[in-house]
């Protein structure tokens, strides 16, 4: 099961390349994004560019701003398979997903990531993805697949993932990113 | 596997005609010669795995931050652990351990490093303990650390780091700070530098980076690993708690935070977390984002005598030079502005990692660096005025980044000479980062003294650090000196000592050392 709600940029306000103020499940922390259509064109990226297959209708963009950061808390599961008794027993593995991308050959872009925390706040895991950059979209409008795997440590309590879409220049911040996702399975340690 | 030695290696370089072509990692060593070979060119590691030592950091009146890093090979970019290890740790009363007054177990994930930060609480106000950590079937060195009293304090000394090139010295300085009778310890920033490799050791380096500039979390992981390869500065870590923040250099020279390329992004990020996994910082939490962007700006307290403001002046800051400029972002700025409002009567502290005050090169001449406060000229006479406007007294702002000591008077308007002075600004010595040549200070000194009316002070031929000894009378500012940064051992001395007389703004040479080696001093 995916913990991120709206990590697919679906719910809520959008369906343009205008910055929204407020985005379903996630804190708007800085900037303000646009949750833009797929079929918008304009050099946005389209149905035909690289992305996610079950690429929905939308995806998240930086907005006009320089920085755009949102920021979604999950509380892991308390019971269940992965629940705090397996975490605690060092059984539970994270993944953390996502598209990024960016314009062309710009180098704005998308950087996800997710910080672990135990009960006092205190950070005990971090992955980060991205951003990709535009060499590695072969300077094309492109969103790239990025996955990070790890144990999620005994005494881990929630979760904290943020979106930081950046823009290297000009007015639009066109970091993307669509189909973010954190999934726990069972597994343990390596 | 033949064991290096110094003597080989030393035979070996001077054959091949470039000694630095044989320091760590640069013939492609596996990780375990790497530290053969550092080792054998004078790095030295605590026993595996607390190889990097142990530290505390960020010191309340009732907590204390403790920190290691688990690193069996401190220069691999992988470390042959399990993905997480279960770490033990403990406070006591004693140097010795047996009145354990806190013990807990936490974890190290592979994805932090192996790094552990252990924020203990419930600690008594001002009160000295010692601490440890066990893992994996050992135990690590005992640190030393110290809680903030509360109430009614009479007395408090604390020493301030800056900019520590490993190339450039030794860390005789953090032997010095090891041993000073200080309450905590400032690092102001350039605590590793992400350029490769020098070359010209031992002629003009005593020692090199282990491998090209850092781009990766791999890359600045031994970066730090190395630095923390000099005993000196694990010995400083592990005898007094520190306050920290950075400069430039922890992620790339002159870097503004915002900028948003997305290389830079990355490389900034990656940099962020491995200071992050290598330093006694505190998680901000609450309203904070979070890693690898870590809140580091924040005000704490010494009692009733010294309240000590942290600000970051990377992070947030725009590009130079723009008229709406900004070095500390809007946020840091609008909290800035609130700690001044609800300042306490106390001695206030800023710890500021590049200069405040403004720096002429001649008279009515352009400033000499704009990377500095100089760039964002709006914004310092917007902050400096609100300091002024609100009435707070007892400023010091101690800093670091110029690689040679300064003392300033600040004032709101540093072209207005009628501008009230407001506060002192003491630009402490560099550790071992290389200053301009003694021609160009000697030279050089008299010019900035003439250019800068504001200017009490210039110092730059020496390296070392601050010790700041600080009454409910008085703040004093004593410039320890090494006598020589290629020399590991170097002993420390006192170059000169300023004061600044609680409730009177300005600052005074001791007449004992008015007569000390400078090259400007304001008669």
């Amino acid at each position: 099961m995916n913990l991120v709600v709206n990590g697919d940029a679906e719910s809520g306000p959008g369906g343009s390349a205008e910055p929204v103020t407020e985005v379903v499940g996630w804190e708007v922390r800085e900037g303000a994004p646009a949750l833009v259509p797929y079929a918008l064109g304009g050099g946005y990226p389209g149905p035909a560019d690289p992305g996610p297959a079950a690429r929905g209708s939308r995806f998240f963009s930086g907005g006009s701003s320089l920085r755009t950061v949102l920021v979604q808390d999950i509380a892991l599961p308390e019971r269940g398979r992965t629940g705090r008794r397996a975490v605690d027993a060092g059984q539970v593995r994270y993944t953390l997903a996502g598209w990024l991308g960016g314009y062309a050959g710009q180098e704005d872009g998308a950087r996800l990531s997710v910080e672990f925390r135990d009960a006092r706040g205190t950070p005990v895991a971090l992955s980060v993805l991205g951003p990709v950059t535009a060499a590695e979209r072969s300077s094309r409008t492109a969103l790239v697949e990025r996955t990070a795997t790890a144990a999620v440590p005994p005494g881990a309590r929630s979760a904290r993932v943020l979106l930081v879409l950046t823009r290297a220049g000009g007015t639009s911040n066109d970091g993307y990113a669509d189909a973010l996702s954190l999934t726990l399975a069972t597994g343990g340690l390596a | 596997m033949t064991r290096l030695d110094r003597r080989g290696l030393l035979k070996a370089a001077g054959a091949a005609g470039a000694l630095g072509a044989v320091w760590p990692l640069a013939a492609g060593l596996s990780p375990a010669r790497a530290r053969e070979a550092a080792e054998a060119l004078g790095a030295d590691y605590d026993p595996a795995p607390f190889t990097l030592g142990v530290a505390s950091g960020d010191p309340g009146p009732g907590s204390v931050l403790l920190w290691t890093r688990l690193a069996p090979e401190p220069l691999a970019a992988e470390q042959e652990l399990p993905e997480v290890v279960e770490v033990e740790w403990t406070v006591a009363a004693d140097r010795e351990l047996r009145r354990t007054v806190a013990h807990g177990t936490t974890t190290a994930s592979a994805t932090l490093g192996h790094s552990v930060h252990v924020p203990v609480s419930g600690l008594h106000p001002g009160t000295r303990y010692w601490y440890a950590f066990r893992a994996l079937g050992r135990r690590s060195r005992v640190g030393r650390t110290r809680t903030a009293p509360v109430g009614r304090v009479s007395s408090v000394r604390f020493a301030a780091a800056n900019c520590q090139a490993f190339h450039d010295g030794f860390y005789a300085a953090h032997r010095g700070i090891a041993r000073e009778d200080v309450d905590f310890v400032v690092h102001l920033g350039d605590y590793v530098y992400e350029h490769g490799r020098v070359g010209g050791v031992p002629a003009d380096h005593v020692r090199d980076h282990e491998g090209p500039a850092a781009f990766t979390v791999a890359d600045y992981r031994r970066r730090h690993a190395l630095y923390k390869g000099d005993r000196s500065l694990r010995e400083a870590h592990a005898a007094h708690p520190w306050f920290l923040t950075w400069d430039d250099h922890e992620v790339v020279n002159d870097y503004s935070g915002t900028a948003g390329a997305a290389p830079f992004v990355r490389r900034r990020a990656a940099a962020y977390q491995a200071w992050y996994e290598n330093m006694p910082h505190r998680d901000a939490g609450g309203a904070a984002l979070a890693l690898p962007d870590p809140e580091i700006h924040r005000v704490r307290r010494w009692g009733d005598l010294l309240e000590l403001t942290v600000l970051d002046l990377r992070s947030h800051r725009s590009a130079q030079n723009l008229p709406d400029g900004t070095i500390l972002g809007a946020a840091q700025k609008a909290w800035l502005k609130r700690t001044v409002d609800r300042a306490p009567d106390s001695w206030h502290v800023w710890a500021n990692s590049i200069m405040l005050s403004q720096l002429r090169g001649r008279p009515g001449g352009p400033y000499m660096f704009t990377d500095q406060w100089d760039g964002f000229l709006a914004e310092r006479k917007e902050v400096l005025g609100h300091v002024h406007r609100s009435g707070m007294e007892d400023l010091v702002v101690v800093t670091g980044d110029w690689h040679s000591a300064f003392v300033d008077d600040i004032r709101p308007d540093f072209d207005d000479v009628s501008s009230p002075v407001i506060g002192t600004e003491f630009t402490a010595h560099s550790v071992t980062s290389g200053a301009y040549s003694a021609d160009w200070n000697a030279r050089n000194g008299p010019v900035m003294g003439a250019a800068n009316p504001h200017l009490t002070y210039f110092e730059g031929n020496r390296y070392g650090y601050d010790v700041y000894h600080v009454t409910p009378e008085r703040f004093s500012a004593h410039m320890r000196v090494v006598a020589d940064r290629r020399d590991p051992a170097s002993p420390v001395t006192t170059l000169t000592t300023f004061h600044v007389d609680r409730g009177r703004a300005g600052s005074y040479e001791d007449p004992a050392t008015r007569n000390s080696p400078a090259q400007y001093r304001r008669d």
